[in-house]
């Protein structure tokens, strides 16, 4: 007894000290350092900025300007001083009144000027007609300022040049500053965005997360052979129907000859509703119908591997249905080797391309012998199995969906967001592709653990009456989902527009395009409205979406 | 005919539900199922309609082999079989007329039916299934705005639209008060006699049984422990069938 209390002493302590090693470590890990931030320097910067965001762009003023000339001269002479000038009681004060290098230091100071108000300060460089801004700042309650700024060019003159201080005096707001106009545009783009990615997202989420969800995939059952029939004939009727209908549809999408192309203006002319419908169309041929046939093909390859593999099996004696088995099983499993270890070669992962023949025929050939290997495998593995007793292929792809809905959500939207302005290049469309793949894993995950909570009764009732799966869908399943998947479709919305601000940042269009712009030319008066504007849409969007969910449910 | 051989079902936690159960069911009987809670009724039914995979044993239907089959044969196997269930199991958000018009998923084309769309003899018939059950004023109800004995009905009623050779009652009248008991199992009774269609039906109280069914079939942990006419359970045979400890009431 006594032993045992030692020993657990003895063990907490040695976690409290791992704990604390820890932390420790993590202290000196991350660089936490707090004689940084107290600096003069840093403060003043932290205090100007939080001021400018504090200050943002709003409104466009009706404004007065007033302006106070001092002089300066480059380089300087022998006797460096410093030059004063007073005009209706401002006085502004220069020291020094000179500058050889672009590195000096010069100090602007004035007193009397308007309080509060916005300074400008410009160099009229000789000879030239434009005006260079030095630096600008803000007056104090009392109508002082002090300003530090170097010359950004040195022209030498034998007579003093001039610098002139512009106080910019609003006198009342006559609009939307151009920023806001700016922030109300890409908002809406934003928002935009974000509504087609969630749609988008939805579409292709609802049919995939029945195949996601458990409860439902786990009873279909269909015997090896029919399986391995489907697998066999799905390359061949999914893959013919696409290259077969994007043979067809080739000529209208093609990017240099494509009638649909030749005739865009035409489409262009009836304005943006013209534009939708081309698009529409363009979509439509280029990835739509290809992609029904495919699916058309995958469907058929299905129905029929599952009908008449089953009833091949029936039909059978054992012993024929089992080597009838062995053989689909042979070539199902060696097709599916093959197809897989092309398209990883494809990718070359791990560069395992280099290993490999150039072309695609030197590859299949290569590849032919492992492929055989892996069927023969395959088949001797279904000897083993009574031929006719039904096959859990249901689970497996339950499985599979599930896990690449799971590593797809994990994959942050912003790296989609990376590899689409790569693709599609920079703007809201590369942004809109990635929120829509990652809105349809996130969806397709929610959405099927939504399918596996419904009521387990209707379902097994319906199954009963000798339904489909998609008649169990829609019968048993859908009634039972449809609120919450409703609620869902709001809940996306939500997060894509928080997502798309950032997911500007990387090019992908949207207000965080034009924020990271702001930040990045030290704009912070102009970054502080697309802060306000961000906060508030999603602050609006939030309490609708928590509203929408409340109705519903 | 209904054919059980050697039917037995281990459930992965290894759980033996039904141990070797054979017996055999000629058309038209009424039978019961009956055993203490545990025992196997619920298992049994699911094994026939395949909701539950046997793990050993055949099932045959006339010349169907139930157990055996799978995909589409499954479903035209199962079109035949009505199930009816203690929870009723409707689609609450569904009105009522659509839970009845699901009986008959396995006949109508599939596309037209995921659209909503029924032959009209389907619908006419739905309503006179309705009305056969006494329920047609709620047609156009939500299935949960009914009360547990109208439920019932619309179970029943959907199970008709399937035109059953073969009805499965999983204790269909143990959510309901007795006087609803009786007329629920009437309906059955009913539908037994007049449409001549098989019915395995698990209940619990023997007075129950033994008005209604022709005959009963005992499962004690899994095995069959009675097969015969519900008059024969005597003292004796009860206590075989629920234990020592049982003490009978009503
Ligand atoms: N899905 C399951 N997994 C594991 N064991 C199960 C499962 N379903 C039922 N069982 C077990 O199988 C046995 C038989 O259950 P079954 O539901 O068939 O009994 P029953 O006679 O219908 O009982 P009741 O009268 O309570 O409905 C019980 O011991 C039960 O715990
Ligand atoms: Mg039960």
């Amino acid at each position: 007894m006594k032993n045992q209390n030692g020993n657990k002493w003895w063990r907490q302590a040695a976690l409290i000290a791992a704990v604390l090693v820890v932390y420790i470590y993590a202290v000196q890990a991350t660089q936490i350092n707090l004689e940084e931030p107290l600096k003069p320097r840093r403060q003043e910067n932290l205090i100007g900025l939080i001021r400018e965001l504090a200050h943002p762009d709003l409104f466009a003023f009706e404004n007065e300007t007033r302006s106070t000339n001092i002089s300066i001269r480059m380089p300087c002479p022998e006797e460096i001083k410093g030059s004063q000038v007073t005009a209706e009681g401002r006085v502004a004060t220069l020291a020094p009144n000179c500058a050889t290098t672009t590195q000096d230091l010069l100090q602007l100071s004035g007193e009397g000027f308007k309080p509060n108000g916005r300074i400008v300060v410009f160099w009229h460089p000789v000879g030239s007609t434009s005006v260079r801004r030095l630096t600008d700042t803000k007056a104090d309650a009392e109508g002082k300022f002090v300003t530090q700024f170097t010359m950004p060019d040195i022209r030498e003159t034998a007579d003093p040049q001039r610098i002139e201080i512009v106080e910019v005096i609003d006198r009342r707001i006559i609009g939307l500053s151009d920023t806001s106009n700016e922030a109300l545009q890409k908002i809406v783009e934003t928002v935009l965005m974000a509504l087609l990615a969630s749609t988008f997202g939805t579409l292709l989420a609802i049919p995939l997360s029945f195949i996601a969800a458990r409860n439902l995939m786990e009873s279909i059952k269909v015997p090896l052979a029919a399986t391995m029939l489907a697998i066999i004939l799905t390359p061949v009727l999914a893959g013919g129907g696409w290259i077969l209908v994007s043979r067809l549809t080739t000529p209208l999408v093609n990017t240099d000859s494509g009638v649909l192309l030749s005739i865009k203006d035409s489409f262009l002319t009836f304005g943006f509703v013209g534009n939708f419908i081309y698009v529409l169309l363009f979509f439509l041929f280029l990835l739509l119908l290809p992609l029904l046939a495919a699916l058309v093909g995958l469907i058929v390859a299905v129905v029929l591997g599952n009908r008449y593999g089953q009833e091949a099996m029936m039909r059978m004696s054992d012993g024929t249905a089992r080597g009838v088995t062995a053989v689909l099983t042979f070539l199902g499993s060696a097709i599916l080797f093959l197809l897989i270890a092309l398209f990883i070669s494809w990718l070359n992962v791990l560069g395992v391309s280099q290993f490999l023949p150039e072309t695609t025929t030197g590859r299949v050939q290569m590849l032919l012998l492992p492929a055989g290997v892996v069927g023969a495998v395959g088949a001797i593995l279904s000897l083993r199995r009574d031929p006719k007793r039904p096959f859990a292929i249901g689970f497996i792809i339950y499985t599979l969906t599930r896990g690449i809905f799971n590593a797809i959500r994990s994959i942050e939207p912003i790296m989609m967001a990376f590899v689409f302005v790569v693709w599609v290049g920079l703007g809201p469309f590369a942004g809109i592709m990635a929120l829509t793949l990652h809105s349809l894993a996130d969806l397709g995950k929610l959405f099927s653990e939504e399918v596996e909570n419904i009521a387990e009764g209707p379902l097994e009732a319906i199954t009963a009456t000798g339904a489909n799966f998609v008649q169990q869908i829609s019968y048993a399943v859908i009634p039972q989902i449809f609120r919450q998947y409703i609620a869902y479709i709001f809940y996306r919305w939500d997060i894509n527009v928080r997502m798309s601000t950032i997911i500007g940042f990387v090019g992908g269009g949207g207000i965080g395009f034009v924020l990271q712009r702001n930040i990045n030319q030290t704009l912070y008066t102009k970054a502080s409205v697309m802060v306000i504007a961000i906060a508030i849409v999603v602050g609006v969007l939030d309490y609708l979406s928590a509203q929408i969910r409340d109705r519903i449910i | 005919m209904l054919r059980v051989k050697n039917l037995t079902k281990v459930y992965e936690d290894g759980t033996v539900a039904l141990d070797n159960v054979s017996f055999e069911v000629p058309d038209g009987q009424f039978v019961a199922i009956i055993g203490l809670s545990g025992s196997g009724k619920s298992t049994l039914l699911r094994c026939i309609n395949r909701l539950i995979e046997p793990t050993s044993g055949e099932i045959w239907w006339n010349d169907v082999k139930l157990s055996h089959i799978s995909g589409e044969e499954l479903r035209r196997a199962r079109r035949k079989i009505g199930m009816i269930f203690q929870h009723f199991n409707l689609v609450d958000r569904s009105s009522v007329l659509t839970n009845v018009l699901s009986g008959r998923l396995g006949y109508v084309n599939p596309i037209a039916s995921i659209l909503k769309r029924f032959p009209p003899e389907d619908i006419e018939r739905a309503y006179a299934n309705l009305e056969r059950v006494g329920i047609r004023d709620k047609a156009h109800n939500r299935a949960d705005e009914l009360s547990g004995g109208q439920r019932q009905r619309v179970g029943i009623a959907r199970a008709l639209m399937q035109e059953p050779e073969l009805i499965l009652a999983d204790e269909p009248v143990a959510s309901l008060d007795p006087a609803l008991a009786h007329s629920i199992m009437r309906h059955l009774q009913q539908i037994n006699q007049e449409d001549n269609i098989t019915v395995l039906c698990s209940l619990h109280f023997l007075d129950l049984v033994q008005q209604y069914s022709t005959r009963a079939i005992a499962l004690n942990k899994g095995q069959l422990v009675f097969d015969g006419r519900p008059e024969e359970i005597d003292d004796e045979r009860f206590a075989e069938i629920y234990g020592r400890e049982a003490e009978r009431i009503g």
